[in-house]
């Protein structure tokens, strides 16, 4: 078998990004990133709050953690916590963005410094809440029908259009009830993952 | 007659799984290379390929009648297996196999015929006694007149293909609203999956419990039944957990809808592996569904109880042998519980999940058996299903397999794709699942969330995440690691061992 001679980087490091300068740009003021404290937002706005991330002791909230990280010889990353053996990987970063899938299930973070976490609060509670939600494709397909149109009124629960994916054809329904104000797509059309389907102002 | 060669119409695990079996039994294993898949395993477990990667026509490789059986003659093979999907079920392909003289690995042409047309198929059960659910008892001439029929029979009622399967082609309507809109619905995707329209409409059952029994006859008449499989773990009619024994089922239950299947199987002169589907409701009353001509995905779990290699079995029974047991000698030893690994996206509404498979690592153990048509590097294609692998646990009693598979399943690493081991975790995960009590509503009404993880698992991500962002910050601050002095290396690869 082939033994793997290279230390550094590990297989999941390999693909760093090439938008360095605007990391470093970003990291101004922050004078050493082994001591800097750093919060990564969960999709449900859940904060994980780490002190000095790349130290031998790193703290989770006051605490310091026993993580080991490895790579076993089959080329799998796993960290080592509580005796256990937790497989993961990077399967998406994205400037900040990272979605991490560990044991098998993903989690979506952004990264945060103390400052950009409350500039960030600080700028969603300028911007209100919005009173339009969007409905988007759940999965790769194509649209069969749509079955309303811009200006009808809709139900949370009423079908709205219909998806083709892996040969199954899925309704799609609103979550509110609220206006069609806006339909993206036609009949036929392609859509990819999360591409915007139709727009619906809520009552 | 002898079979000494074997085309696999078929790919993936299946495939393999078809010439592990031909090959100990020392039969040469033939096998069709696609231009969708030129360098998939199972071509390199045949022992010969038969090229059809040039494509000739639109017709998909694996359902091009002619050209596999103009192959099979070229070749001078004895006997095709059609493996599940595909042309397994399909009439026309067991016939021209009979007119050219080729050992179609299966029942007849005529049975195929009988039991893939529901309307027909139940007549067969009807005349047998077997009980049937109320419904049409053909096919629906249009929308308006399964409104009618509906309204006639009481709701909920389910519209089904007249050639569906796979859960394809299937819709419940809860009331005379939704009726002739899931007619539609049912109907275009029955067109255009299996060109046919055509709908037939029946009561349905709220909460039932799917559980299919296994049936074995050969060419002299002789039949058994290898007990039953528990499949109500699905997500829109498709199959993800499967189990052998039902924990639902009982020895005198066991015996009835046993006895209901073998009769069926008579009634329509089966011989070979054969699988009969009941529903079975909340008062523990049965109803036949369909039977399936063919070997089933989920056939392991029966293999694994009852000791008995069903594609020996289907070989022997082509080559015109008699049954080596009857049905006294059918003994169920332990519980056998499958798990099909899809590459799906659980946490998006089981989407597909294409991609690389980087590495693929399961335990080894004389309890696990792993049927794969994957390994590291193999490309899931968006051409075929999702299933990548089903992982088979074995255990001396149901909760002896519920651990050896929580156990199995946490070692089972796949890099490169999303899986629904997730969903496997999540289910396993719960008390009542655990205890047995469940039925095909499963993951709508008693699994919310269909993954399950762990509230430090999270916190491990996250740390994984800044983790890593910390580290390209570090690289980007110019303060490289130094790797061959052996300075500033963090803690992290000191701790990265090579064994």
């Amino acid at each position: 078998m082939w033994i793997r001679e290279r230390i550094l980087p590990p297989g999941y490091l390999i693909n760093v990004y090439d938008n360095r300068s605007v990391m470093a740009e970003k990291n101004k003021g922050a004078k050493n990133t082994r001591k800097s404290r750093m919060i990564a937002l969960s999709s449900t706005e859940k904060e994980y709050v780490f002190t000095n991330p790349l130290d031998r002791k790193v703290k989770y909230m006051g605490e310091t953690l026993q993580i080991k990280l490895y790579e076993d010889p089959n080329g799998f990353s796993y960290v080592l916590w509580k005796n256990k053996k937790y497989p993961l990987e990077i399967i998406e970063k994205n400037q900040n963005r990272y979605t991490v899938m560990l044991n098998g299930v993903w989690h979506s973070f952004t990264i945060e410094t103390p400052f950009s976490l409350k500039r960030k609060k600080f700028l969603e509670s300028q911007a209100g809440t919005s009173s339009s939600v969007t409905i988007d494709a759940p999965m790769p397909g194509k649209i069969v029908e749509v079955l309303v149109e811009e200006g009808a009124d809709v139900k949370a629960g009423e079908p709205i259009l219909i998806l083709e994916a892996m040969k199954m054809q899925n309704e799609i329904s609103s979550h509110v009830d609220g206006v069609i104000r806006k339909i993206a797509i036609r009949q036929n059309d392609s859509v990819m993952k999360d591409d915007l389907l139709i727009e619906i102002e809520k009552h | 007659m002898k079979i000494k060669s074997i085309l696999i119409a078929n790919r993936g695990e299946i495939a393999i799984r078809i010439m592990r079996t031909a090959r100990r039994m020392g039969i040469r294993t033939y096998a069709i290379k696609t231009a969708k898949e030129p360098s998939a395993w199972y071509l390199d477990e045949a022992d010969d390929i038969i090229d059809f990667s040039e494509s000739l026509s639109d017709t998909p490789e694996f359902l091009d009648i002619e050209r596999i059986i103009h192959a099979v003659r070229e070749n001078n093979i004895d006997a095709v297996h059609p493996g599940y999907g595909f042309l397994a079920e399909n009439p026309i392909f067991a016939r021209r196999c009979e007119e050219e003289n080729i050992n179609f690995i299966g029942p007849s042409s005529g049975v195929i015929y009988n039991m893939g047309n529901k309307t027909v198929a139940k007549d067969i059960a009807r005349k047998n006694n077997v009980p049937l659910l109320r419904g049409s008892k053909g096919t629906l001439l249009n929308a308006d007149y399964a409104r009618r029929f509906a309204n006639a029979i009481g709701y909920p009622v389910i519209l089904k293909a007249a050639a569906g399967g796979g859960g394809r082609g299937m819709r419940v309507a809860e009331n005379e609203e939704e009726v002739e809109r899931m007619y539609n619905l049912a109907s275009n995707e029955s067109a255009k999956a299996f060109n046919d329209p055509a709908m037939f409409i029946e009561k349905y059952v709220a909460e039932p419990r799917h559980i299919e029994f296994q049936i074995l006859a050969d060419k002299h008449g002789n039949i058994v039944h290898l007990g039953e499989r528990e499949c109500s773990i699905q997500r829109k009619h498709q199959k993800l957990i499967e189990e052998s024994p039902s924990p639902a089922l009982d020895p005198e239950l066991r015996e009835e809808m046993g006895n209901a299947a073998v009769d069926i199987a008579k009634g329509v002169g089966y011989f070979s592996a054969g699988t009969v589907e009941f529903l079975l409701d909340a008062d523990r009353k049965f109803y036949f569904m369909e039977m399936n001509t063919r070997i089933q995905v989920e056939h392991p779990v029966t293999e694994m109880v009852t000791g008995i290699d069903l594609i020996e079995q289907m070989i022997r029974v082509a080559q015109g042998e008699k049954l080596l047991f009857a049905q006294k000698d059918i003994r169920l030893k332990g519980h056998a519980i499958e798990f099909r690994i899809n590459a799906e996206d659980v946490q998006s509404g089981f989407s597909p999940s294409l991609g690389t498979i980087e590495k693929i690592s399961w335990p080894e153990s004389k309890n696990v058996r792993v049927d794969t048509g994957v390994h590291d590097g193999s490309v899931i294609t968006p051409y075929y299903d999702s299933m990548i692998a089903k992982l088979i646990v074995y255990g001396e009693d149901r909760e002896k397999a519920l651990q050896e598979s929580s156990n199995a399943i946490r070692k089972f690493w796949i890099k490169g794709t999303k899986t629904t081991l997730s969903f496997c975790r999540a289910v396993l995960q719960n008390r009542n699942f655990r205890k047995g009590y469940f039925n095909t509503s499963f993951l709508s009404s008693e699994l919310k969330i269909h993954y399950h993880s762990e509230p430090e698992e999270e916190m491990l991500a996250a740390f994984f995440a800044i983790y890593d962002f910390a580290r390209d910050l570090e690289e980007a601050e110019g303060k490289k690691l130094n790797v061959d002095k052996g300075k500033n290396i963090t803690p992290w690869l000191l701790n990265k061992r090579l064994r």
